[in-house]
C-alpha cells in the first residue's frame, strides 16, 4: 500500500539578505518527499544548513523560494497566524534543551500545546496523564520538571510533542544534551514510536543517533547530497556539487 | 480563550512572588495615596459644606462696606445697618426672617468657675436664622428685647464649663460683675469650619448687650445682619430687594457705592467648595505621580521578564500559540498585576484614610470615586505599562527566540 506524503518540499532554497546589500545563500534547490511512517535523520555539519532546513520544515520559516507542502499545506502561502495553526495541530516538536517550563507540573508542560487549541483544562489534564503513561512516565504528572533527570525531562517534551496526536515529530538533536546511555533510551522511545505509525524526522549530526534511522538525508553546504536508506550510506555515495 | 489566558497569565506571575509584589507595591502605595487624598479632600469639603449648612444655606449676610483705598483693600468700614434697618428688611417680599448680631468676648462667671465666651446680642429669629434649636428651656422673646432683660441662652460648652453636671436653667451667672439669668441652652453644633468652637457662645437680647456689655458708641448698629431667604433659588432676588431698601433708608443717590456689603451663603459655599476642590485636584496629582512610577516599575518587570522568557515565548510559538496568545497573556500579566496592587493599595487607602478622620475628628466619607478611580487606573497602568513588553514579546522571532541563551 502507498504510504501518504506528509513532506513534499521542491526545489526549495533559503537566502538569508544581510545589512548592506549582501547575501548568503544557506539552501540550495532541496528537493524531497517523506511519507508518513518514515523515520528521516537530516544530517549534516555545522553550518550545513540542516537547522535552517528543520525550521523550514517545522513552519518557523518559510523557503526564499521553492514549495514547501506539510500535509497539503502550501506554506509559503501561509501567514503566521495560519502557519501557527498547522505548527499546532500538525506538527510535534522536540527541542535539544527539552524547553519545559520549569515552574509548571509535568502535565502542564505536557498539556500546553492543547491550550492554543481550546481544550478544557480537564481534558487536558486527562490526555496528559495518558501521554505520560505512553512514555512511560505514570504518575510524575503533578511534578515540577525539576525534580526528574534530564532523559525523563526529554520523555516530558515527546508526551508534549505527542499530544496533538501529530502527522510529524520533528526532533532537533534530541540527545545533544544527554549521556549515551539516556540518549540510546530515548533514541528506542523514538523507534517505539515511530513502529507505531508516526512520522519521525531528527536532525543530528551524531552518526550512532543517525543509526536509529531508516532513511538519511545528508545537507552539505546547503545542497541535499544524500537522500536513501541509512544503513546504505557511505562517504563515496554523496553526490558531488 | 480569555480564562485560559487570564490564567496562564496569573500562574506566570504567581511563579515569581516577591518579584510580582515589590512591582505591585508601586501601584499599592500609589493608589492608596490618592484615595487618602481624595478622601481627605472630599472630607474637608464635606465638613466645610456641613458647616455653612449648620450656619443657615438660604442665609444673606449685610456687613459694613468695604475699605479700599487705592484699589487696595483696607478692612472693613464702621456698621452702617441699624436695628430699625433690619426690622425694615423683615418685611421685603420672600424673607422668612431676619436677624442681627452684636458681639462681644467677655468672661462668664458661675460660683467659683469661670470662662471665656462670646456673646451675642441678637434678637429671637437668630435661632431660625442660623439654625440653632433649644436644647432645654426658653429662647428669650422680642418683648424681652424690648426691655432689655438680663436673660442669657447659653451654648453647651458653656453649660459643661460653668456647671458641669448641673442644671443651669434658673441660675445666675456674672459678665463684667452684672447677673445675667440663664432661661435656656442651645442643643450641640460641633466645630465651625476654622476649628473654632460654635458651642462656647451666649445669646442676649441686642438691646441687652448694648445697654449693659458692649458700651458701643453708635448702638443703634450692628455688627452684621442676617436675612433668611424663604428658599435658596430666591436669594439673588432677595439680595437685590436688600440692597435698593438699604440704599432707599441710607439715602444713597445714583453713583454713590454701598455702605453696606451684600453676600449670599450659597456664593460663599460655592467659593469655598471650589477652593477645596483645587486643593484635592492638587493633591491627587501629586499623589498620582507615585502611580507613574508605579506604572514604571510594571513596565521595566514585563521588559525583564519578557527577556528571561524568551526560550518560553519561542516554545509556545513553536507549539502553537498564535501572536495574539503571546501578547494577551502578557498584557494580561501586567493588567493582574496592576488590577491586584490597585485592588489592595484601594483598600488600604480607604482603611488609612478611615483611620485618619477618626483620629482627627473628620467624618471621611467612602468615596465611589475612589473605586472607579482605582479600577480605571488598574486597567489603565496595566495595559499602558504591557503593551510596550507584549509587543515584544508578540514580534520575538521564534527561531531566534528558541536559540536564545
Amino acid at each position: 500500500m502507498a504510504e501518504k506524503t506528509v513532506i513534499d518540499v521542491q526545489h526549495v532554497c533559503k537566502t538569508y539578505f544581510m545589512e548592506g546589500g549582501t547575501s548568503q545563500s544557506v539552501l540550495k534547490d532541496i528537493n524531497f518527499q517523506i511519507k508518513s511512517g518514515e523515520f528521516v535523520a537530516i544530517m549534516g555539519p555545522s553550518g550545513s544548513g540542516k537547522s535552517t532546513l528543520m525550521n523550514i520544515l517545522g513552519c518557523l520559516d518559510k523557503p526564499t523560494s521553492g514549495k514547501y507542502i506539510l500535509e497539503g499545506y502550501d506554506i509559503a502561502s501561509k501567514d503566521d497566524k495560519e502557519l501557527a495553526v498547522i505548527r499546532g495541530k500538525t506538527i510535534g516538536f522536540v527541542f535539544q534543551n527539552f524547553n519545559l517550563m520549569m515552574k509548571r507540573t509535568i502535565a502542564d508542560n505536557v498539556s500546553l500545546p492543547l491550550i492554543y487549541q481550546k481544550v478544557g483544562e480537564t481534558e487536558r489534564y486527562n490526555r496528559a496523564v495518558e501521554m505520560l503513561k505512553k512514555v512511560n512516565l505514570i504518575g510524575y504528572q503533578d511534578r515540577p520538571p525539576s525534580q526528574i533527570s534530564g532523559g525523563m525531562q526529554q520523555r516530558v517534551a515527546i508526551a508534549r510533542a505527542l499530544i496533538n496526536n501529530p502527522a510529524i515529530i520533528f526532533a532537533d538533536e534530541p540527545t545533544g544534551n544527554l549521556d549515551s546511555k539516556t540518549s540510546d533510551e530515548i533514541m528506542e522511545l523514538f523507534t517505539f514510536l515511530n513502529k507505531q505509525g508516526i512520522t519521525i524526522v531528527l536532525v543530528t549530526h551524531e552518526d550512532d543517533v543517525a543509526d536509529y534511522a531508516t532513511r538519511m538525508i545528508k545537507i552539505s553546504d546547503g545542497h541535499k547530497v544524500y537522500d536513501g536508506l541509512r544503513k546504505e550510506y557511505s562517504k563515496e555515495k554523496e553526490i558531488k556539487c | 480563550m480569555l480564562t485560559a489566558i487570564i490564567k496562564e497569565a496569573w500562574i506566570s506571575i504567581a511563579s515569581y512572588k516577591l518579584r510580582t509584589f515589590l512591582t505591585m507595591l508601586g501601584i499599592m502605595i500609589g493608589v492608596a495615596a490618592v484615595v487618602m487624598m481624595v478622601s481627605a479632600g472630599q472630607a474637608v469639603q464635606n465638613r466645610i459644606t456641613d458647616t455653612f449648612a449648620s450656619m443657615g444655606s438660604n442665609l444673606i449676610l449685610i456687613g459694613p462696606a468695604e475699605l479700599v483705598t487705592g484699589g487696595v483693600r483696607g478692612g472693613r468700614g464702621l456698621p452702617s445697618v441699624t436695628v430699625a434697618d433690619v426690622a425694615a428688611l423683615k418685611t421685603l417680599k420672600d424673607v422668612e426672617t431676619t436677624s442681627y448680631l452684636m458681639n462681644a468676648a467677655v468672661q462668664a462667671v458661675y460660683g467659683s468657675r469661670n470662662y471665656g465666651v462670646s456673646v451675642k446680642g441678637t434678637n429671637p429669629d437668630y435661632l431660625a436664622v442660623n439654625n440653632w434649636e433649644i436644647e432645654d428651656g426658653i429662647m428669650f422673646t422680642e418683648k424681652d428685647v424690648r426691655a432689655a432683660k438680663p436673660y442669657a441662652v447659653i451654648g453647651q460648652t458653656v453649660v459643661d464649663e460653668l456647671f458641669g453636671l448641673q442644671n443651669p436653667i434658673g441660675k445666675t451667672i456674672r459678665l463684667k460683675g452684672k447677673p445675667f439669668t440663664v432661661i435656656g441652652t442651645l442643643r450641640e453644633k460641633g466645630d465651625g469650619l476654622m476649628g473654632d468652637d460654635q458651642d462656647n457662645i451666649i445669646l442676649m437680647p441686642s438691646t441687652t448687650v448694648r445697654q449693659r456689655l458692649a458700651g458701643s458708641p453708635r448702638p443703634q448698629y450692628t455688627g452684621i445682619a442676617f436675612v433668611k431667604a424663604t428658599s435658596e433659588d430666591k436669594m439673588e432676588l432677595v439680595a437685590k430687594r436688600v440692597e435698593y431698601m438699604l440704599r432707599t433708608r441710607h439715602r444713597l443717590k445714583d453713583g454713590v457705592k454701598n455702605d453696606f456689603t451684600v453676600r449670599l451663603m450659597t456664593e460663599m459655599v460655592e467659593k469655598v467648595r471650589s477652593v477645596g476642590f483645587v486643593l484635592s485636584a492638587l493633591l491627587a496629582a501629586i499623589a498620582s505621580i507615585s502611580l507613574i512610577v508605579g506604572s514604571i516599575g510594571i513596565m521595566n518587570m514585563m521588559l525583564v521578564s519578557v527577556t528571561e522568557r524568551t526560550r518560553e515565548i519561542g516554545t509556545r510559538k513553536a507549539l502553537g500559540a498564535p501572536n495574539s496568545w503571546i501578547m494577551m497573556q502578557f498584557l494580561a500579566e501586567s493588567v493582574l498585576i496592576s488590577f491586584i496592587g490597585s485592588f489592595v493599595g484601594m483598600v488600604f487607602g480607604i482603611a488609612f484614610s478611615q483611620l485618619g478622620g477618626h483620629l482627627f475628628g473628620y467624618e471621611v466619607p467612602i468615596s465611589i470615586w475612589s473605586v472607579i478611580v482605582s479600577v480605571t487606573v488598574a486597567v489603565v497602568v496595566g495595559i499602558v505599562s504591557g503593551l510596550m513588553p507584549a509587543l515584544k514579546a508578540m514580534r520575538l522571532n521564534p527561531i531566534d527566540a528558541l536559540r536564545y541563551q
